[in-house]
């Protein structure tokens, strides 16, 4: 195994709507990250983006991106339909080949163009789902109330979640929705998907983020606190939401055990979970007692850029290591409808 | 109760998936600015600060040569005439939506003045057979009152859409466009 | 000049071809039949062609299940968006079909106080159909 770590990063505040391009946000995010790892863009030797084009509207939307990273001498570049997570993750598999020691990763979607209601249920089975129009709010309302019934969680947890991750947004420049919020004032709010209010649903997000990744020498010469991903790993669930167990999350426990979880306790977890109630689904999926510090950064319910969300999980877990100091750390990223495709990694200090 | 065939006389059981999408986003600043100009009856790029120095038309507010950020004040006013560096003659495909019958060309031009190059515009009142690279050119506006955006705004492939209908040969002796090598991108 | 409105309308005339599995499920829906696929002693609705859980071929017959179920999960949409199935308030919810091991997803018909999980519900069939899940117009909860 090559030992790879994050030795530069770069977000952009998540917004409504923004009023550059994709390829312009990019370009920021980018130079951040290069700047911060303290290398030019000529040294890396492997590129890989995660983008949708559904969001954007346009087929092959993301290769105008490409002119954010000069591909002029030509670079050698992939990308992934997935969250800029999973492209981390192509990245990561690429350094294994012990060939190139320098790796950018990008990711970059906008939510604001497109209809929501259109777009998303065409994520979905073609014949036995996306027909219905079935949309995120519902499926995700099915899972939240599978939870109820199980008495697994309350509407309370729920809201307590909402109130959390907003009142730690509060502190994070890069958040969208944030704000010190009484439980029981938000539990007296209207359903949009009974059980779901509009709280328990992800904000409408455009965003861009990027990291290096750096493998053993050269991230130990770069760096003085290089981040190690020391556990990297994704599994996935069976699609169709009535054949498989929606209050508990299989494929992030199993993530998690190849990553190598269980070994030492981690301090603090970053979760993708852009609606509440799957919060409390990952925690147990998890096993993370109330010692661990969960989203100091809001998560996804402060700020939801699809096919960024993930990427920015792990660039706030890799903050807590380089800036805040902590030893062992978790990231999580999700994909598909209702957590059905999970990635998890634990990043540690020098 | 036995599955059905796969498979019938008139080839492999369809059902119909169809899809429709909208999308709706501010023009970027440059974008905008170009859009201005365009109704205004001017065409702007922006020159690239960097080592390329390159003239990018429309303007992108970034260069993806040296891969920096530009700023309005790079926008460069660009001529309407130019010289066609490129071209393709293309033989439409009745697909849904499709609007051409007839095989039609689309050119590149090499603006005079700063720079700049326009992709995949149209050539006015000329048979395909006569557009060849070399061919002199100039803009054919829309009657001021009529220029609009929509067609920009639309996202299609017209970068002119809107202000200028087309290119009209001028009738000046063919250039050399060996000399315009390097002047684009 | 403020920023001018980027639109961008795409149209896919897409289609897909169904299989034999899919293309029974479709045909049975035509005939008001609601089927299911067969994996090892498993009933799985709505028919997969393989079992999502241990990856062997499911029986090439399928076998009928329901008319009638049970709901597992629901949700109340208030405001349908167009793609909805229902263009008036409807819960979307998962069936457990009578036979079937696994649920399906499909729309409910209200009044909202008669949904909760545990009702048993039955098709409502569009008159008009086609071989498309939509041939039941909705499920209605049974008194």
């Amino acid at each position: 195994m090559v030992d790879v770590a994050i030795v530069g990063y770069g977000q952009v505040p998540s917004v409504r709507c923004t009023e550059i391009t994709e390829t312009q946000m990019v370009l920021d995010v980018t130079q951040q990250a290069l700047r911060m790892a303290g290398v030019d863009r000529h040294d890396i030797g492997f590129t890989v983006s995660g983008s949708c084009d559904y969001l954007a509207g346009q087929a092959f939307a993301f290769v105008q991106t490409i002119e954010a990273i000069g591909a002029w001498p030509p670079i050698s570049e992939s990308h992934v339909e997935m969250d800029g997570a999973w492209a981390m993750y192509e990245g990561w598999t690429r350094l294994q080949e012990g060939d190139v020691d320098l790796v950018l990763v990008y990711c970059h979607g906008r939510s604001s163009p497109g209809t929501p209601w259109q777009v998303w249920p065409l994520q979905l089975d073609p014949y036995h789902l996306a027909p219905l129009g079935l949309d995120p709010w519902s499926l995700a309302a099915l899972q939240a109330r599978a939870l109820l019934d199980a008495g697994v969680a309350s509407e309370r947890d729920f809201a307590e979640v909402v109130a959390r991750n907003r009142a730690n947004a509060v502190d994070n420049e890069y958040a969208q929705v944030s704000g010190k919020f009484d439980v029981d004032a938000l539990l007296a709010e209207p359903y949009v998907r009974n059980p779901l209010r509009r709280h328990d649903l992800p904000p409408i997000s455009d965003g861009a983020a990027a990291v290096v990744l750096a493998s053993r020498d050269r991230a130990a010469a770069l760096a003085e606190r290089p981040v190690w991903i020391t556990g990297i790993d994704h599994r996935i669930d069976i699609h169709q939401p009535g054949m498989r167990d929606l209050t508990r999350s299989e494929s992030t426990t199993r993530a998690a055990q190849a990553a190598g979880l269980a070994d030492r306790p981690v301090q603090v977890a970053e979760l993708s979970a852009p609606f509440s109630p799957q919060e409390v689904i990952l925690r147990d999926a998890l096993a993370l007692d109330g010692s661990v510090e969960i989203n100091p950064s809001g998560g996804a319910l402060a700020a939801n850029p699809v096919m960024v969300t993930g990427l920015v999980r792990v660039v706030e877990a890799a903050r807590q290591v380089r800036e805040r100091g902590r030893d062992r750390v978790l990231a999580h990223a999700t994909a598909g409808q209702a957590l059905q495709q999970n990635l998890v990694c634990i990043l540690e200090g020098p | 109760m036995s599955a059905a065939k796969d498979t019938r006389d008139d080839g492999p059981r369809i059902m119909p998936f169809p899809v429709a999408l909208h999308y709706e986003m501010p023009a970027a600043p440059a974008i905008t600015r170009y859009g201005e100009a365009l109704i205004d009856g001017r065409i702007i790029g922006q020159r690239c600060t960097g080592d390329c120095g390159l003239v990018y038309v429309p303007p992108r507010d970034y260069c993806p040569i040296d891969v920096i950020e530009l700023t309005a004040a790079d926008d460069v006013e660009l001529g309407d005439h130019g010289t066609i560096v490129n071209f393709t003659v293309v033989t439409p495909v009745q697909y849904p939506g499709q609007e051409e019958t007839e095989p039609f060309a689309r050119v590149s031009i090499a603006l005079d003045g700063p720079g700049g190059m326009l992709q995949l515009q149209d050539v006015l009142d000329t048979p395909v057979s006569e557009v060849r690279v070399g061919m002199r050119v100039a803009a054919v506006w829309r009657p001021e009152g009529e220029r609009n955006l929509d067609e920009l705004a639309a996202g299609g492939w017209s970068s002119t859409g809107g202000g200028i209908e087309g290119w009209m040969p001028t009738g000046e002796p063919d250039l050399d466009v060996s000399r315009l090598a390097g002047k684009g991108f | 000049m403020p920023a001018p409105l980027v639109k961008i309308d795409l149209e896919f005339p897409y289609t897909r071809s169904v299989g034999p599995v899919i293309g029974a499920y479709l045909d049975g829906l035509q005939e008001r039949r609601l089927l299911a696929s067969r994996a090892g002693d498993r009933t799985l609705s709505p028919p997969l062609e393989y079992d999502p859980a241990t990856g062997a071929a499911v029986e090439p017959e399928l076998v009928e299940v329901g008319p009638e179920g049970v709901i597992t999960s629901w949700t109340w949409v208030a405001e349908p968006n167009p793609n909805h199935p229902l263009d008036r308030p409807f819960a979307f919810a998962l069936i457990r079909l009578d036979g079937a091991d696994t649920a399906m997803v499909h729309v409910v018909d209200g009044p909202e106080s008669a949904l909760a999980t545990g009702a048993r519900v039955r098709p409502r069939w569009r008159d008009e159909r086609t071989g498309y899940v939509t041939d039941i117009e909705c499920f209605e909860v049974t008194t």
